[in-house]
């Protein structure tokens, strides 16, 4: 607005001109006029985004300082003593460290097969609308019931993985796979990656196809193979893609609640718990909003690091490419 | 765009732990009136429990017939899965959405909190004093009743006749020296020994079982939380050590009572604790011909049996201007009219909590047999301390820790981990 103001005086004194005293206030009234309507387009967004996006926040870090009853009735302000709590449980730091695990494990291997898989859309092949039709099933079919077919699937008493295995004569027994952490969280991942593999495929397969072919003929002129093709054109051109699909990624990955909740419920114990599920077992077992709310925080904040170090990286890299 | 849909529902699932809006947002979802009681004073709002798919039919039937008999009054009918109950009734809370009338297993914060009616304010003294006094007094909080039983269950000892027969076991085992030898036996014919459930759904109920059959159970003599008493340390590493010796289903941590009540109706699981639902939920859908016996729950030394006694209750929260009271009234008298509780028990395969419904039940002599042991076991019973405010988290604690102490962790400190949970209410 003060920008606004600014160019308008300055047009007021490009003309000189002498006017008529009676026509100032009509014209004055349309100034701020003017000066006002780009509230009245910027209006109904910024109230969207305060009320559906700020106001939660604010909501949130409010309750984690607040003393919340079982039955979920505020008793008052708590002081730090939400996160207090949260820091002494025994729990905490395993879950934590299980959600680096999870969020770099699943972004990295994601985006690793997502760029093969875009180079495979990309070439030209018979039948290659079917396959990009089929590379959305994953995406149109819902996460949760993704997530419980394959526990079924990896089921002890009925599941068909055993089954087969058995036929096969790899095992002898049935496996109990999500009842033990490492095989369990090995398990959950790989659903993380095949969820995710879509979106992400068609992030980059439209990066790549945006790199104009005149780029590869001439260097294929200048004697590249596809090898140094690949790494000193696709890549570096890639990268606005790439930068995209990781961020969104792991926003979407370290929130990630469904797969976990359906396949193990992060059991046995906390052993498969990221701090997604970990702050709502907070909230409805141990029955403390409370320090749930905290945990929240805490994953907020460790959310907005990771995106700001990153986006920090990546410019870098730019400044200095 | 699905990434973006997703996320946004990802963020709101994440945030749902902390924030009210998230809570009032989900909560809203299902078009419920807010404090919708008041406005006629012949409106009232009801959130059932789903047992099992009968539920809402007989709820739906009930409320037909109370709406013929009482012209003007109306009852807005909400089912809500057991699994979503705990979070959807803190919502309703949380949001000041509150039902008039609310069928759940907890009742004691709501009142430590002075949210719901004492009984004697909504039901008639006829239908009070028609409550068993056992229920009764499990209802109460400092001194008052505020819980109106609902319905109850018990727990006793299921094993498959042929299974036995097969491994050479002539009668069910009363000591736990011989179950342990039992399913030694029941493994070696080729089956699960025992069914032991340790997972998250029940394990709290499963863990109460064998811990007051051993003369443990959640607190002292002086009603003190003592979950980490050695007589609880010991009974875990009993079924640790059953756990090891791989006689029970692999993994009971990780086991939910569904699954091994479903292979039990199989056929394929020698023995376990059953609850008297079993029949109609488990059994008779997948085989009605099942050839089991029920005996008492086995204990340590073999002398005393105790059973465990669980019952939900129907709690009626305050409104404002208190305009609901009379047809909340009218309708929980109804319900509590013989046949109409009669009825509801035997739709599920529950125990009946009142004197007269219990009576109309026993009158029916094909399922008289198979309730009478039960209702037997009841006056033994023990219940979980769900008249302690502070239950509700140690419960949660339970169900999510206890399995954990058959696996990989030391059962002293698994429950040293629970009593701090429990001590933290305090």
């Amino acid at each position: 607005m003060a920008v606004h103001d600014v160019t308008a005086s300055a047009t007021g004194a490009e003309h000189p001109a002498p006017v008529a005293p009676a026509l100032h206030p009509p014209r004055r009234r349309r100034r701020t006029w003017r000066t006002l309507e780009p509230l009245l387009w910027l209006g109904p967004a910024t109230l969207l985004i305060l009320t559906m996006v700020v106001w939660p926040i604010i909501e949130m870090i409010r309750t984690s300082l607040t003393k919340v009853s079982s039955t979920g009735l505020s008793e008052g302000f708590a002081g730090l003593r939400n996160y207090t709590d949260l820091f002494a449980e025994g729990d905490l730091p395993g879950v934590l460290l299980r959600t680096v695990v999870w969020v770099i494990g699943v972004v990295t291997v994601t985006i690793l097969v997502s760029l093969g898989l875009s180079q495979l859309l990309n070439a030209s092949f018979p039948g290659r609308r079917l396959v990009r039709w089929a590379m959305i099933v994953p995406w149109a079919s819902s996460v949760l019931m993704t997530a419980l077919i394959w526990r079924w699937m990896l089921n002890n008493f009925y599941g068909v993985v055993n089954r087969l295995l058995m036929d096969i004569g790899v095992l002898d027994a049935p496996v109990n796979w999500l009842a033990h952490p490492g095989q369990a969280l090995a398990a959950m991942m790989g659903v993380a990656v095949f969820v995710s593999l879509p979106f992400t495929s068609f992030v980059l397969l439209a990066g790549v196809q945006s790199i104009p072919g005149e780029v590869y003929e001439a260097a294929r002129v200048d004697g590249a193979g596809p090898v140094r093709a690949y790494l000193s054109i696709t890549l570096p051109l890639l990268r606005p893609s790439l930068v995209v699909a990781a961020i969104i990624n792991v926003i979407n990955v370290f929130n990630s609640f469904p797969i976990i909740w359906a396949m193990t419920r992060g059991g046995p114990g906390f052993s498969t718990d990221t701090t997604t599920t970990y702050l709502y077992k907070l909230a409805f077992d141990n029955q403390s909003v409370g320090e749930s709310a905290a945990m929240a925080v805490v994953n907020f904040g460790l959310v907005l690091a990771v995106v700001l170090v990153y986006l920090r990286v990546v410019r870098r890299q730019e400044d200095t490419a | 765009m699905r990434a973006e849909r997703y996320s946004v529902k990802r963020h709101l699932a994440g945030l749902a732990g902390g924030t009210a809006l998230a809570l009032a947002l989900t909560g809203c979802g299902k078009g419920s009136s807010s404090d919708s009681g008041g406005s006629d004073g012949k409106t009232i709002r009801f959130v059932a429990a789903k047992y099992d798919d009968d539920t809402q039919a007989y709820w739906t039937a009930l409320i037909k017939d109370f709406e013929k008999v009482n012209p003007g009054y109306r009852v807005n009918l909400e089912v809500v899965d057991w699994e979503q109950m705990d979070s959807k009734v803190k919502t309703y809370v949380q949001t000041k959405q509150e039902p008039d009338i609310l069928n759940y297993n907890k009742f004691s914060d709501f009142a430590r909190d002075g949210l719901v009616y004492k009984a004697q304010d909504v039901v008639s003294p006829k239908v009070l004093a028609d409550f068993l006094p056992l229920f009764r007094q499990k209802a109460q909080y400092k001194g008052a009743q505020y819980g109106l039983p609902f319905i109850s269950s018990a727990r006793l000892f299921f094993y498959n006749k042929d299974i036995f027969a097969k491994a050479g076991i002539a009668r069910p085992p009363s000591t736990w020296a011989e179950v342990e030898a039992d399913a030694k036996k029941i493994k070696q014919a080729g089956y699960i020994g025992l069914g032991l459930p340790l997972g998250p759904e029940e394990a709290q109920a499963e863990f109460q079982i064998w811990a007051m059959n051993n003369g443990g159970g959640w607190t002292d003599a002086s009603g003190k939380w003592a979950i980490d008493q050695q007589a609880n340390v010991d009974t875990l590493s009993y079924l640790r050590k059953l756990t090891k010796e791989k006689v029970t289903q692999p993994n009971p941590e990780a086991t939910n009572r569904k699954d091994v009540f479903n292979q039990f109706a199989q056929g394929k699981i020698g023995m376990l604790n059953g609850a008297v639902f079993m029949r109609k939920g488990f059994i008779d859908p997948v085989d009605a011909d099942l050839n089991y016996g029920v005996a008492a729950l086995p204990s340590k030394d073999g002398s005393t049996h105790k059973t465990l006694g669980v019952q939900d209750y129907l709690v009626a929260f305050k409104k404002s201007d208190g305009s609901n009271k009379a047809a909340v009234k009218k309708f929980l008298d109804f319900f509590y009219q013989k046949e109409n509780a009669a009825r509801f028990v035997s739709t599920e395969g529950f125990l009946s909590v009142t004197e007269s419904a219990g009576q109309v039940l026993s009158s029916d002599s094909q399922n008289a047999a198979y309730y009478k042991p039960f209702v037997d076991a009841l006056s033994s019973a023990e219940f979980a301390p769900a008249d302690d405010p502070a239950w509700a988290a140690v419960d949660g604690a339970v169900k999510q820790r206890i399995g954990t102490g058959v696996a990989g962790g030391d059962p002293a400190k698994v429950l040293g981990e629970i009593q701090k949970t429990a001590q933290k209410g305090d």
